[in-house]
């Protein structure tokens, strides 16, 4: 049984059959913003999470016009195929795919198992930065049916509806808030949202090479917690980078048409004044 | 209270830096950073975890006969930033006494303004890393 829309996602093996292919581009994006300078895929650029797609000022993404000028610096066209990967079982390489759908570049990949496993089989990583010709890159209005925002989220609360907190168990319990010195981006109160259900994103990889797990065993854990595919559904972790992820498994590997990340995630929740908390 | 001398050297350093040699001197950091002492290796209950980092860090102050402490870390190669940025701590504070280790602000790096480099989130690994650097300090004055 095959994932609902394969065409999302390549094997390393095809990246390395395309690292001259002119209408391919090879996206870094990591976690940690040191791992594209000591050794990327030959040819890849490199689009941090942070730097690159957080608006400068306001807690919010570049705008469609900062993002255009983004996209044409990196020799982007409307019509590149775009490959995302990065470290920590890609989540910031779904992070910034979901990013890129948000403004309407639909033809979008993830390299499944992302750069452990591209490092795992030996190929290779090289320092040289590429530089592409500039591009006159178009982006749509964003696309509000992908992205919650917080009044989404307590109309989600209200309703009923089906959240998924994907989080550590610690996370969602909010025992891991009680950690003494722990720095920004926590929040003032622990717990989760009312009515989300645990199912930690790392349920979603297979530990041993970070490719995603298969169709059979994705369904099993999402109907299993009634995580359904007709449901309209909101995932959500700390700051929206874990919840990329699920958002992408439900999406593109089970199909589920409905599904936002809430990128305010837990930082924001859990710093919401008169936003009810479970625990 | 000035901050340990070496320390406060690499803090100046930073400070003087373009963005593009703060990204390759905190690489050359993070490839500097010893490896784990043999004799540390199977003692991950005696090392100090560091669980504000979303990279598994464990770190352990050694006390040397003259008082002054030495740090082992660690990190995994898969995380350079925090490779980096421990590397920085150890080379500015190895060899301080646990009393100086104590004194240094949380917020010491501010003039190395590394947010341009690697964004606030990340510096944030600095005051995990210190604060448990500091509980290292404060077991070894217990005698553990």
């Amino acid at each position: 049984m095959s994932y609902a829309h394969p065409e999302y996602l390549v094997d390393t093996e095809w990246v390395a059959r395309h690292l001259d292919d002119p209408k391919v581009r090879i996206v870094e994006s990591d976690e940690d913003p040191l791992l594209y300078p000591i050794g990327h895929i030959p040819g890849a650029v490199q689009v941090d999470w942070f730097s690159t797609l957080q608006h400068p000022l306001r807690r919010d993404f570049v705008t469609k016009e900062q993002f255009e000028e983004v996209c044409s610096k990196l020799g982007i066209n409307n019509d590149t195929t775009i490959v995302f990967y990065g470290d920590k079982s890609n989540w910031f390489a779904c992070y910034a795919l979901w990013l890129f759908q948000y403004y309407g570049h639909k033809n979008v990949r993830i390299m499944n198992g992302g750069r452990a496993l591209w490092e795992q089989e030996k190929r290779p990583l090289v320092k040289e930065i590429p530089s592409y010709a500039r591009t006159t890159y178009r982006a749509k209005e964003a696309d509000r049916s992908i992205r919650a925002f917080r009044d989404d989220v307590f109309k989600q609360v209200e309703a009923k509806k089906p959240l998924v907190d994907v989080r550590s168990p610690k996370e969602y319990s909010g025992e891991l808030l009680h950690m003494p010195n722990y720095p920004q981006e926590g929040a003032t109160r622990g717990g989760h949202i009312p009515g989300a259900v645990s199912i930690p994103w790392s349920q979603a990889v297979n530990e041993a090479d970070s490719t995603f797990k298969t169709t059979k065993e994705l369904r099993a854990l999402y109907e299993g917690k009634d995580i359904k595919p007709d449901g309209e559904i909101i995932a959500y972790c700390r700051i929206g980078e874990r919840s990329s992820l699920t958002w992408f498994v439900l999406k593109y590997l089970l199909g589920y048409d409905k599904v936002k990340n809430y990128d305010g995630s837990w930082t924001e929740w859990g710093n919401l004044v008169d936003a009810p908390i479970e625990k | 209270m000035p901050l340990p001398t070496k320390l406060q050297e690499i803090v100046d350093d930073f400070a003087g830096m373009s963005r593009e040699e703060k990204v390759e001197s905190l690489i050359g950091y993070s490839e500097t950073l010893p490896p784990l002492p043999d004799w540390l290796k199977d003692e991950r209950a005696k090392m100090e975890p560091v669980p504000e980092c979303m990279t598994p860090v464990f770190l352990f102050g050694e006390k040397q006969p003259d008082g002054g402490l030495i740090f082992h870390f660690d990190i995994p190669p898969q995380s350079p930033t925090v490779r980096g940025l421990a590397a920085i701590l150890a080379s500015g504070l190895n060899g301080c006494t646990p009393e100086e280790v104590l004194t240094v602000p949380a917020d010491f790096f501010m003039p190395m303004n590394l947010q341009e480099a690697i964004s606030q989130q990340r510096i944030n690994g600095f005051i995990g890393v210190l604060a448990h650097m500091k509980q290292a300090a404060v077991k070894s004055m217990e005698g553990k």
